[in-house]
């Protein structure tokens, strides 16, 4: 089993505050970059950090409910929360959404990582292919095929998200895929 | 055995295409490992998470001592037996 659901299973069953808090820490650790990089994608510092803060408030008080048992459905109910806390400062200060991240600082991200496991030239040439895929696309692909492949987020939560069916989610991520390849090739 | 121009064919010609998800995939990790790195978890977030937790414990602890009955009213519920009658 994954380790962060270990994590979080241990967590719902233990009871001394001690426990909890170093338990709490560790899934934070795992979890929060993430979470970050989410909400500061939607808006910008210094509103963006006082919304991560409620995300991490709701995501550490909840975590004793959360009723899923997989790594899947716990990072689906964190970014829930997160949507939500963004909805709500959306609501309040009609502010407006995320645009495309420019490529020259996707490629900062990438080239920071490297020290965490080795870039192969391979490996590079597959990041160059799946960048221009992304960056090809028209807006409403690229949010889909960001929110998938890089947020990570399944079908069902996007479907959640745009209030469409799961089958709807899956079948335009899949169009916006042949789209973005015909463009690319 | 390849001649020169069957070589330079095939150092110049063009790579297939990656598989595009497993690509996009591959793309979207490094992203985030490469935000993760450059913005490890603040202490501040981590403070946040502290006060969640011992807020929520405090709220559950009170929440226990009110379930408990208070000891006046477990009496009046218990009531002791009737002293024996000795006579």
């Amino acid at each position: 089993m994954d380790d962060l659901i270990k994590l979080v299973k241990t967590y719902r069953l233990t009871v001394g505050v001690a426990d909890r808090l170093r338990l709490a820490e560790e899934i934070f650790r795992l979890i929060e970059p993430d979470l970050r990089f989410f909400v500061f994608r939607a808006i910008q510092p210094p509103a963006a950090e006082d919304v991560l803060q409620e995300v991490l408030k709701a995501v550490a008080t909840g975590m004793k409910k959360f009723a899923g048992g997989s790594k899947e459905q716990f990072w689906g109910w964190c970014y829930r929360i997160a949507r939500n806390k963004l909805n709500d400062h959306f609501q309040r200060q009609a502010t407006t959404r995320e645009q495309p991240m420019p490529q020259d600082e996707l490629w900062q991200l990438v080239e920071s990582s490297p020290q965490v496991s080795p870039l192969s030239p391979a490996d590079r040439h597959d990041l160059e292919y799946a960048m221009k895929l992304l960056t090809t696309s028209k807006p409403e692909c690229y949010d889909y095929l960001w929110k998938h492949f890089v947020f990570g987020l399944g079908y069902g939560e996007i479907a959640e998200e745009r209030n469409l069916s799961y089958d709807n989610v899956r079948m335009k991520i899949g169009r916006c895929l042949d789209e973005a390849k015909s463009l690319v090739s | 055995m390849f001649g020169r121009s069957q070589i330079a064919r095939f150092l110049i010609m063009p790579k297939p295409n990656p598989d595009a998800e497993l690509a996009l995939h591959k793309l979207g990790q490094r992203i985030r490992e490469g935000f993760a790195k450059k913005h490890p978890t603040p202490d501040k977030s981590l403070e946040t998470v502290r006060d969640a937790v011992r807020e929520q414990y405090a709220q559950e602890q009170e929440a226990e001592r009110g379930k408990q009955p208070a000891p006046v009213a477990e009496k009046e519920r218990d009531p002791q037996p009737p002293e024996p009658d000795n006579r």
